[in-house]
Parts: structure tokens; sequence; C-alpha cells
């Protein structure tokens, strides 16, 4: 297809024009001298495939060829103001004109081509814009020459018979597919202009909620500072509750966003929506009446059996796949947005509004987007990308964040539906008598709200009365729309309110079949008088091999199934609206009693969407609503925390995946003969009600309430008292010491005890205090030393992990200065490069042993055992030579460390030579004659500059190691360091092969993968040959004994900890978030995918490890072999977590009794800083 | 800072990119190589909508730093084919009309890749596991998976 023509002015053209004003007209289809054919409308497609259908409708009125004809959609400049492309509106009416100024423009051509031809237009046949008649022809191209043709659109336009159509009704391939197949830039994501910059926003605490005081007033400062060090930051915009970022580069633009220092004011309390029924039933509404026939008061008062009922609809979302984009660049009287928006026109005004500047300054240039079906944030976007484009005057282009579109998209609404009636004596509907309440609005472009541009006073709608009459002929009916607000931002979801009115009409009447004992297609059929629907309903019921059951048949097992009918007629567009296809659903399920897990498993869907322009298309889309649809009614459910949106990814928010996906049979009704309707939702209308109706046929239950989960279905079998699996309460778990943490919160006097021993220690230590000098050298010259001797110890120095604890984050190698938090205060490390006066160039030998075995500074100053000189000590003088070779040979860097801060009594560095005398032992390293060479090398390099035990064994409150518990695990900077001995809680004891593995590669199949401090140690044992590395195993590894058949019981433990279903929040969680990954068996993506069931974290007695990694990722893996592991502490709640955590824990290692305390290790690694 | 530059092979091309190391694999595709195919969807790994191919495995190039990817192998969409000539997998997804909207459809056609590279022809059940976690919310599900049992050539067995 080609690009879209210019509007402006060619060599030769024909346009069909509707003028509007004397300045103003728009365009509906352009035929240019070359012969190509431009049609205009002021719809989008929404991936629905209307471009398609656009393009058929045109190429069949004008009798051209399909590929001739380019459809532009939706260019504020370019199309004509059509509103917004919603409500299946565009095949039914907004095609109607462009279908005339075709027919008008080949009538006009036509009629010329008789003239010039001199033959009567009877005589004449066209052929792909080919005019012929009589051997002689003349192309289109030809008939307009170099005239510029403008014809009015005229009313009265003969368009042609559909007997005579041979384009329109023939399946056509999508023409936009191939250029997407490809990454031809066809999205609005992928918009690139020159010199344009990244934008990100920031958005205020009030998740998801648009209307109150509080919007757009709310912000109380931004601390520009806190961003100062993003690279190539170019602004940060406020105006009113908007704040944004924009940057040179994308990545950038996240960082500034992210690390952003806002303050906001508390958020008032909000809607509680724990409860969606009484929120709604609270909710301020004004009733109107849609229907009020017969007596309907009377008939409910003698009804044979009353049936009142209510039906509660769940908030849900959009949840667009990509979450929306745009680029604005404003210049002045020149201001151009690129955006992925359902309503062009609509938007501009927005955006003029926005900016205070006239309409005719801002042109909208529509690109697809990814699907929305309904309002999402596209015209968010396009509006915070034009306010930081005005800020920065460069074109700016902002993507929103996965967690923003979540957060603040327009939600599908909740709803609430109150049917009251009953039956009669004679088994039919007495009466029927209902009321809906639908808080949703068209949701106002999000920055005029926080901009305070306009009010944020909610306005109120007449939306929720689509479809909320009946499609059946009840006596006595009454039907009331009570109008009101919305709680949280809502807006417009494909259905709107007719999926949830039609979910209580299709509900009820199904109820009502059973109290009747009458088979449930046929009662409606008793009440339907529209013939289609009697076709439609009769042919579906046909195609599914529907048997009458005037009477639920009772289900043995566990696993039951059965079969549920609904059908609509979609009502849509401003009361009383028009209907668009006509649908009925035939769908199969089947419930594990056990579980509560639902699966639909077929559905026949039949639609009669009168002429269809694109069968394949009307195919597809019936096939995405089915789906679409059957997700919305088994899982989809909006979360609420203290009324904000808590919902920020897939995790809380899933979607339906591919093997849940049902059967579906589509039955399409021939009527070609009849005017097309719109098919871009009517197949999601029954889903909810054929599902419910057919769960209640599997189980004798009734369920007014989706989504179906698994929690809700064993409520309903069940009641309150289901057997939701349990965790095992907690039996008290031996406390590790986290001396390294935070030792202070819980153990009251230790302060003063550590001061008193100390303090009683300084008197066995006298001696040693001060510390003599040692007199400074001149540099030393690192040329004494062998190339062997520096090599050998630049590897004590990676045992050592000198770099690790000397370097900050992206400094210089060993210059010191990197802050380690430890329990006294917090400590600089030192410069250890050979610089003469800031490092340790005038450092002597002796000096430098000195340090390494007693822990004093060349000066005499006591250094503080978080250097472990307590493990260095043990080093032989041969490796100590080495390493002191190693460090004097490299680059001096001249940096000062800044200075401790420390507490009293810890500031008092004597006191350490206190703690020395109690603790240290200065004894070089002594082998075990009666252990085998590799074993003592182990030991000697794991004790001495290894340190394992520093972090792997626990501490004393005086921050001491345990002597008499060795490598029985520990804490560090935040992290367990798991016991090592037969303590570890590892499900599969570790074996020599598994240590070296781990060692080596910063993976082991049966335990994971090294994160933490731990990675940066692994890493840094890359330049220890293999064999010290298996000496380090042969050690190690006495300490337990290895698993005897490792292979068989990890299969054993992987199997029987398959997730099968998701029944709870931690579960749906998991398959959202971690399972990608995770799963045994799952496809093999890039890295390595650690088996949880395996995993020592999750067996550990600490959930430390586990919430680490969840919350921050592993960013920096010992190779990129392992790959990585986002953080998602942006994206989860605290109570997100602490669900995962808890499922996660009950799931892969049910054998251990779950943790406590996991909300507080939650907090407290959420504010630490690795 | 200094920055070095770092060396990625996409589509057979070398580039030396000045970028942070720690910056996703995504952003550098999109804007320093000017990429369509590869989409932002989460960020997170979740949804699959920013796959390529490293070193031939399918990776969500959302949470893959530069760093990770230096001397290896990088595919996108735009490596398999194009318009005029797509891949056997890009061809089975057009054939199939297996799009809506399409945003997904750079992760569907990179993860059949994949699966199809260790198990060229997956029963309708491998397939749908393979596809597991590649999220499609216009329902293209059915036509998706035509597609990829028509790409490993066994459409005939794949049921409707
Ligand atoms: S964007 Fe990478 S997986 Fe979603
Ligand atoms: S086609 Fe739209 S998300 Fe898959």
């Amino acid at each position: 297809m080609a690009s879209p023509l210019s509007n402006g002015a060619e060599r030769g053209s024909l346009v069909v024009v509707r003028t509007v004003d004397e300045v103003t007209s728009e365009t509906f289809v352009r035929i240019t001298a070359d012969g190509s054919v431009t049609a205009y409308n002021g719809h989008v497609d929404l991936g629905t495939g209307i471009r398609t259908a656009l393009g058929q409708i045109v190429a069949e009125e004008l009798d051209v060829s399909f590929a001739r004809v380019v459809v532009v959609l939706g260019d504020t400049a370019d199309v004509p103001n059509q509103g917004a492309t919603i409500a299946s509106e565009t095949i039914q009416i907004t095609a109607v004109p462009l279908r005339k100024a075709a027919a008008q423009a080949r009538h006009f051509l036509i009629a010329r081509a008789a003239e010039r031809l001199e033959l009567p237009p009877s005589d004449l046949k066209i052929e792909d814009g080919l005019v012929r008649g009589h051997n002689r022809s003349v192309s289109y191209g030809e008939l307009i020459g170099s005239e510029v043709i403008r014809l009015e659109l005229a009313d009265d336009v003969q368009v042609k018979a559909v007997s005579d159509y041979a384009i329109v009704g023939q399946s056509m391939p999508r023409v936009d597919l191939p250029a997407k197949a490809t990454g031809e830039l066809t999205f609005v994501h992928d918009v690139r202009v020159p010199g344009m910059l990244h934008g990100r926003v920031v958005r205020p605490p009030y998740a998801g909620v648009d209307a109150g005081p509080f919007v757009g007033t709310s912000l109380i400062a931004v601390d520009e500072s806190s961003v100062r060090d993003v690279p190539g930051l170019v602004a940060v915009v406020r105006i009113g509750d908007f704040v944004g970022v924009v940057a040179e580069r994308e990545e950038n633009a996240i960082r500034a966003a992210e690390q952003l220092k806002v303050s906001w004011r508390p958020t008032p309390a909000l809607t509680d929506l724990a409860d969606v029924e009484n929120a709604l039933r609270a909710n301020p509404s004004t009733p109107r009446t849609l229907i009020d026939k017969g007596d309907v008061d009377a008939a409910i008062s003698g009804a044979a059996k009353p049936m009142q009922r209510t039906y509660v609809w769940p908030y849900q979302m959009h949840a667009s796949i990509g979450p929306s984009c745009a680029v604005a660049d404003f210049q002045d009287g020149d201001i151009r947005v690129w955006s992925g928006t359902q309503n062009p026109h609509v938007l501009r005004s927005d955006l003029a509004l926005l900016i205070e500047r006239p309409e005719s300054e801002v042109e909208v240039i529509r690109l697809e987007a990814a699907g929305c079906y309904g309002r999402n944030c596209a015209d968010d976007v396009s509006a915070d990308a034009l306010l930081l484009s005005r800020a920065v005057g460069r074109p700016v282009r902002v993507q929103l964040t996965r967690e923003q579109e979540h957060t603040w998209e327009p939600k599908g609404t909740a709803q609430l539906v109150d049917v009251n009636g009953g039956l009669d004596a004679d088994g039919g509907i007495a009466a029927y008598d209902l009321a809906t309440r639908y808080p949703s609005n068209a949701a106002p472009t999000l920055a005029l709200l926080l901009t305070g541009r306009i009010s944020p006073e909610p306005a109120v709608l007449q939306m929720g009365d689509r479809t909320a009459i009946p499609p059946y002929d009840y006596d006595h009916m009454r039907v009331v729309a009570h109008d009101m607000p919305p709680i949280v931002r809502a807006s417009w979801f494909r259905g709107v309110s007719a999926l949830p009115n039609t979910f209580a009409h299709e509900s009820y009447i199904d109820e009502a079949a059973t109290e009747a004992g009458v088979d449930p297609v046929e009662y409606r059929l008793r009440y339907l008088k529209d013939p289609r629907a009697v076709d439609l309903v009769n042919a579906v019921a046909e195609r599914a091999g529907w048997t009458p059951r005037p009477v639920r048949e009772e289900k043995d097992g566990e696993i039951v199934h059965g079969r549920g009918f609904a059908y609509a007629l979609y009502v849509h567009s401003k009361f009383p609206g028009y209907g668009a296809a006509w649908s009925a659903w035939v769908a199969d399920v089947s419930v594990n009693k056990t579980t509560g897990a639902v699966s639909v498993t077929r559905v026949v869907a039949g639609q009669d969407s009168g002429l269809m322009i694109n069968p394949d298309g009307v195919r597809h889309q019936i096939q995405g609503n089915v789906i679409q649809s059957t997700s919305r009614a088994l899982m989809e459910e909006v979360s609420f925390e203290r009324g904000a949106v808590a919902a920020r990814e897939w995790g809380a928010y899933p979607i339906i995946p591919f093997p849940d996906v049902p059967k579906i049979d589509v039955l399409m009704l021939p009527r070609q003969d009849l005017p097309p309707l719109g098919v871009g939702e009517s197949a999601s209308v029954p889903s909810a009600a054929a599902i419910a109706n057919a769960i209640f046929d599997a189980t004798g239950v009734r369920f007014r309430e989706p989504p179906f989960t698994p929690e809700r279905i064993l409520k309903g079998l069940h009641g309150e008292a289901s057997p939701a699996p349990q965790a095992l309460p907690a039996p008290a778990a031996p406390q590790l010491s986290r001396i390294w943490e935070n030792p202070f919160a819980k153990r009251t006097g230790i302060f003063a005890a550590i001061a008193a021993v100390c303090t009683a220690a300084i008197g066995l230590g006298a001696a040693l205090l001060p510390g003599r000098a040692i007199a400074p050298i001149a540099r030393p010259d690192a040329a004494v030393y062998s190339a062997a001797t520096i090599a050998r110890g630049q590897q004590l120095a990676a045992l050592g992990n000198c770099a690790e604890c000397h370097t900050t984050i992206n400094g210089k190698v060993n210059a010191g200065g990197r802050a380690l938090q430890t329990p006294f205060g917090t400590i600089y490390s030192s410069n250890i490069t050979p610089d003469v006066e800031t490092g340790i160039g005038a450092w002597s030998y002796p000096a430098f042993e000195r340090a390494m075995r007693e822990g004093l500074h060349r000066d005499g100053r006591q250094l503080y055992p978080a250097f472990p000189y307590t493990h260095f000590a043990r080093t032989s003088n041969a490796d100590m030579q080495a390493l002191y070779a190693y460090l004097i040979s490299q680059p001096a860097v001249r940096a000062t460390a800044p200075a401790n801060e420390l507490a009293f009594p810890f500031n008092l560095r004597p006191l350490l030579a206190g703690w020395n005398a109690l603790f240290h032992d200065t004894k070089e390293f002594k082998p075990d004659p009666a252990k085998s060479e590799a074993w003592n090398r182990g030991a000697y390099l794991v004790e001495s500059l290894g340190h394992c035990s520093a972090c792997h064994s626990p501490r004393s409150a005086l921050g001491a190691e345990q002597r008499n518990a060795y490598l029985a695990g520990g804490f560090a900077e935040g992290w367990e360091a798991p016991p090592l001995t037969s303590l570890s809680q590892a499900p599969i004891a570790w074996s020599e092969d598994e240590l070296f593995a781990y060692l080596r590669s910063g993976q082991s199949r049966y335990h994971g993968v090294a994160a933490g401090p731990m990675a940066p140690v692994v890493r840094d044992l890359k330049a220890l040959p293999d064999q010290d590395i298996r000496a380090m195993a042969v050690y190690l590894g006495s300490f337990t004994e290895a698993a005897t058949d490792a292979p068989a019981l990890a299969a054993k433990l992987e199997n029987a900890t398959k997730v099968t279903i998701a029944a709870s929040t931690g579960a749906r969680l998991y398959h959202g978030a971690c399972a990608v990954c995770h799963e045994v068996g799952g496809l093999p993506l890039f890295g390595s995918r650690p088996s949880l069931a395996l995993n020592s974290n999750l067996h550990s007695a600490t959930p430390d490890n586990l919430v680490q990694v969840i919350l921050h990722g592993i960013t920096e893996p010992v190779s990129s072999d392992l790959g990585y592991m986002p953080a998602f502490s942006n994206s989860m709640s605290d109570a997100q977590v602490e669900e995962l955590v808890t499922f996660l824990r009950q799931q892969f290692a049910p054998d251990k009794a779950a943790w406590t305390g996991v909300r507080e290790t939650i907090a407290r690694v959420r504010s630490s800083t690795h | 800072m200094t920055q070095t530059p770092i060396r990625l092979t996409v589509n057979g091309r070398i580039h030396d990119v000045m970028a942070e190391r720690q910056t996703p694999l995504l952003y550098v595709l999109r804007n320093d190589l000017g990429l369509n195919g590869p989409k932002y969807g989460c960020g997170l790994g979740e949804c699959g909508t920013c796959t390529v191919l490293i070193d031939g495995a399918a990776a969500r190039s959302c949470v893959v730093p530069i760093s990770g990817c230096a001397g290896r192998d990088i595919v996108t969409l735009e490596g398999l084919g194009s318009r005029d000539k797509p891949d056997a997998v890009q061809h089975a997804f057009i054939d199939e009309q297996a799009a809506q909207c399409g945003y997904c459809l750079n992760g569907m056609i990179m993860t059949t890749k994949a699966l199809l590279a260790i198990n060229p022809q997956p029963s309708e059940q491998e397939a749908l596991a393979a596809l597991r976690y590649n999220l499609c919310r216009c329902g293209t599900h059915v036509e998706i998976l035509r597609a990829v049992m028509r790409a490993s050539g066994q459409l005939a067995e794949a049921s409707d």
C-alpha cells in the first residue's frame, strides 16, 4: 500500500467533500490523475481491521481494485470529524458517507466517460478504474486529467446493489499485517522525530482516582537535586499535580522518574472498594426510568414465586498490551501530536484547552496503538507529551510505564444490577424490575485535571443504559438506570454497560427457567419476538447440539461438566440507541470441585452481523471477543488497596493465557442482503452469563458475581468455610543472629552491655594500646617482585574480595570510600591503592602485614573488624607478600574516604583493642595432618583470605563470629548467608560437585544462583584456578552429608510442587511474574532457569533472600550466562509481595513452616539500599 | 562519566553503542538502532512483547542489560525477513492473519522462532505451553496457534 497522499494540490484530482462552514470542509474520497484513490475516515483502526473493511467498501463503490485504495484514518488535518471510535459504529454509521462519496465519484466519472466515449452509460463497464465500451476505454486518471474537480457530498446517492458486490463480502487479508509482522513503522510507539527527547511522567499517589478536591492540588514539592546526577537530563516539569522529566536518552528519563523525590500531601480516605456492591449502593445517583410497562408493582406482589436477585460486576481493565505512548512537537503556531487516540478530534480540543491555544494550531496525527477496546491512556499520554514538549521546546516522546497504564487507565467500571420479579403461576416471568448502577464517565484527559485546567468535579453521564432493557418481551417490565459519577477513574470498555446488564438479563432468565422447570433455550424463545433473534438462537443451539434440559441433572465426581446458553442484541450509543450484531453463545465448562478451577472448554458463538464486509475479519473479531470476554469472566478483577488501584502488573491483573483458551466454533449467519452491523463488541456480550449458566449446570450453584475464580467457586460450593489451603502454623524458628543488620531493634540494653564488656576488656588488652606507628617509606618499587608473584597476589586479592569493599560503585578500583553499614554505624573503606598520601603507598611490608594480621593501621590506629583481619591473619607469609606485591604494583589513586559515622562507644577505636583481646586469634593457619591435601588447601583458602565464615557464621552481640557455630549461617548486607553445615535448609544437601559448580559458575542446578553479596564473591573467584575452587568445595563439602540421589530427589520435589491452578493472589502473582523464567520445563529463555522447588532461599529459615531478589532483582549476576532478574519493588505493593512470598514458601517448600514476620522483612528490605 | 562503547551484534551487523552498561537492550535496539520489532510492554519480563533472540534463545530484552549482550548474537524481528522476503514464521503469521492490533506480534513470532529451533514440530500442547507467557489482549490466540502449526508445516493437524 502506498503511503497516504498529502492533502495539497496535485496535478489533477477529484475530491468528494462536505462543506462544514466557509473555511472548513472535509474530504471523504480523493482520486488523483495517476489513478490512486485515498479514502478518509474520522474513525481509527483499533486493531479490528476496519482499515481493510473501509478500503473494501470504497473499492467496491468506485469499481477499483482493493489494492488501489489507501485509507487514511484519524489525522485531524485530513480526515472528517466523526467523533470517537466507539460503540462499534464505524461500519454501521461512519462508513455511510464514505460509501456514498465513492459512489458519487463513480457516477460522476462514468457520466464523463460516457461523454468522452460517446456511448450511453449503460454500455459502459468499469474494471479497476478503467471504463470500457465498444473496444474503447478511458481510465479514471485520464478522465480527471489536470482538472481539479470538487464534488459536494450529496445525500441521495445511488449506491450499488448488494447483489452486484464483488469486493465487499469477500474475505480480504488485512492490509496492515505484513508491515506489523516485519517491524515496519506502524505504531505510535515507533514514531521518531529528529531531535526527539524522551519523557516520563510521575503520577500522584491517589492511584487511579480522578475526582475529588485533592486532584490537582496534592503536590507539595519536587526536589530537583535528587536527579542532578542523571546524565542528559533536560528538564523537570511540574504544573499542579502534573510532574514529568525529560532526558536525552530514554533509560535516563526512566531513571530520573524513578529517582525524583516528590512530596505529596496525604490523600484523604478514598472509597473502600473491598465491598464493591455496597460502595456502588452508597454512591449518589439519579434514577432515570428507561421503560415502565404494565403494572410492575402489582405483578411483583402477585407473583407466585418471587425472585429477587443481585448481580455484581467487578472493576476491570482494558489492559492494552502496549502501555500508551505519544510524541509531541510544540512549535509556535504549529503543534503536532502523534497519538494512538480513539478520538483525534476530541483530543485536539482537549489539547488546545490544555495549552490555551486555538485548535487550528494543533494537528493530531493518528497512528496505530496496542488494542484498547475502549478508552485507555492514549489521550492522557498525548497531553503529557505536549506539556513536556512545550516545556523544553523540542519534540518529546512519552511512554507510560506498565504500572502507570494499569493504575491510571480509566477502568471498565464495576456495575451493580438488581432485578426484582418472579414467576407467575404458569412458570412465566411475572414481572421484571431492573435497576442498574454504572459509575463511569468519559474520563477527562488526565493532564487537564492534574494541571487544574478543568475542575475535578466528576461528570455524570448517561451510559449505564446500554442494553439495559432486556431483549425479552415481558408484560410487566421496568428498567431504571441510576446515573452516577465514577468512584475511581472509569470509562467505556468493550460492551460498556451492556455486558454487565446482559449478565443480569441472561442469568435471571436462566434462573427463572430452572425454577419453572423449562429448558432454558425454549424458555427464552417464549419471550423473543425478533425473528432474527429467534433464527440465531435456534441456529446456535443446533450447531452446539443442544439437548433440552428442563431439569438440571445432578453430576458426580470431582470434575463436573456443564453447558450454558446466553443471547444478546447489543444495543449501543445514546439511549435508546440501536443494535449492533446479534450474538448467542453456548459455553461448555468443567469445574473441579476440589480446587475450584473452572475451565471453559468450548464455545459455540453465533452471530448475525448483517452484511459482512470482510467475513474473515468478522470471524477474527468474534474469536477475539470470545477469548477476551472469557478471560474477563473467569479471572479479571482490579484489586484496590485503601481505595487506590493496587494492580500494577500482569501478576496482579492476569489475563487468559494460551492453554486456557477455549475451543471456539464460530457460526456466522449469512445475511449479505441486510445492512452491515458493527462486530467489534457483540460477541463479548453474552459471555459471562453463558459461562455462569454453564457453571450452574455443572455444579447446581448460581454465581452472580464474576470473575469465577477458584476461590469464589469454592466459596460458592462450600460456603464461607471453604477449604482454602492454609499454611501450617509456624513453630518458633531458630533465631539467627542479625547482628550485622540491626542489633538494637530487638535487644534492649545491648548498648550498655557492649560498652561494659569492651571497657572491661581494655584492662586485658592494655599492653596493645596504643599501637605504635610504623614509619612511612617512600613508595615501594613493585619491580622487585616477580610477575608470577604479582599474578598470584592478584588471585589472592580476588579471593579476599578486596576490591568489593574497597571500591565504590562506578569508582576506581581499590580507591576506597565505599560505605559499609554495620550495626555500629557507617564505616567507609580505605584507599588501598599505592597512593602515598591517601592510600598505602607509604606502607612498608611490615606495616601491611601488621594491618592484615592485627587490624592496626600503619599509624597505630585500630581498624574496625568490618575489615576481616581475623581471617586474614591466617594467611601464609608467602601469600601475604604476594598480595602486598600485587597491591603496590597497581596504579595509585588519590582519594580520601569520608570519616566514619559511628555511634558512641564504637567511635572509640581503643575499645577495639579490648575486642581483639577477646575475639582475635592472630595465629597463622595450621594444616590438619589427618586430612587430605585438598581439604587442607580448601580450609586454608576458606578460612584465611576467603573469609567465608565472616558472613556464613552467626555473630555475637559484639559482632564477633561465634566459634561454636562455625559456618552455621549468618547475615550480611541484609542478605542471609545460609548455613554451610548440616544446619543447611537446602532440600537437597550440598555435595562437593555442586559446591564446585556453584563457586565456579555462580549456579547450582540443585540450589539456585548466587545473588546479593555472594555474586561478586563468585565473580572474584574466577581469578582462582579450578584446583583451588575444587579444594574449597572439598573442604566445605566436608561439613555436610551429600544427598545420595540428587537427580531423583530433584525430580520428585519438582513434580510434587507443580503449580497447576492459580487459586490465590500469591499464585496469580507467581504465574504472572515468576513462572515465565522459573517454571520447570518451560521454554528455554536466555539465562538460567532456577527451579524454585530446589532453591535454598525458599527453604531457608528466613524470607530475607527471597524478598531481596523479588524487590531488587538480580542486576549483576556472576555472569551474563545466568541471565537477569527484574526488580519488582516499583510494581508490587508490600501486601502483594507478602502474598507472593507466602505462596512461594507454601508451594515450593511445603514441608517447611510458614515464615513469620514477612511483612516486616519486606519493609526492612524495601528501605535498605541494596 | 566516561563510557566505553559496548559492542553489539544485531541482525548480523556490528554496532558500538554508547550507553550505560545497565541499559536494557530493548531501549538500545529501539532508540540507538532504530528498530521497531521489539516493543515495550511491561519492562518486567512478564508479557513477551520485547522478545528478541540472543544466541538463538528467546530473550526478553526489557530485562537484559546491554552489558550482558556483548559478544552475543542478537536477532530481532527485522532480522528474520522483510515484507518482500518474509521468513517462514512471519509468512505463516501473515497467512493466518494472526494479529488484531499486532502489538504482541513481535513476541509471538520471535518466541515461535525460538521454539521451532529446538522443537521443529511441536504438538499443539507444546506450542500452547511455549507461548504460555506471551500475552495477547486482542484474543488472537486461535490464529496464532494456527500460525505456529503452519510455520512448522503441520497445519493439517491443527484443529480449528
Ligand atoms: S516488555 Fe519485556 S516482557 Fe514485557
Ligand atoms: S493482537 Fe493485539 S495484543 Fe495480540
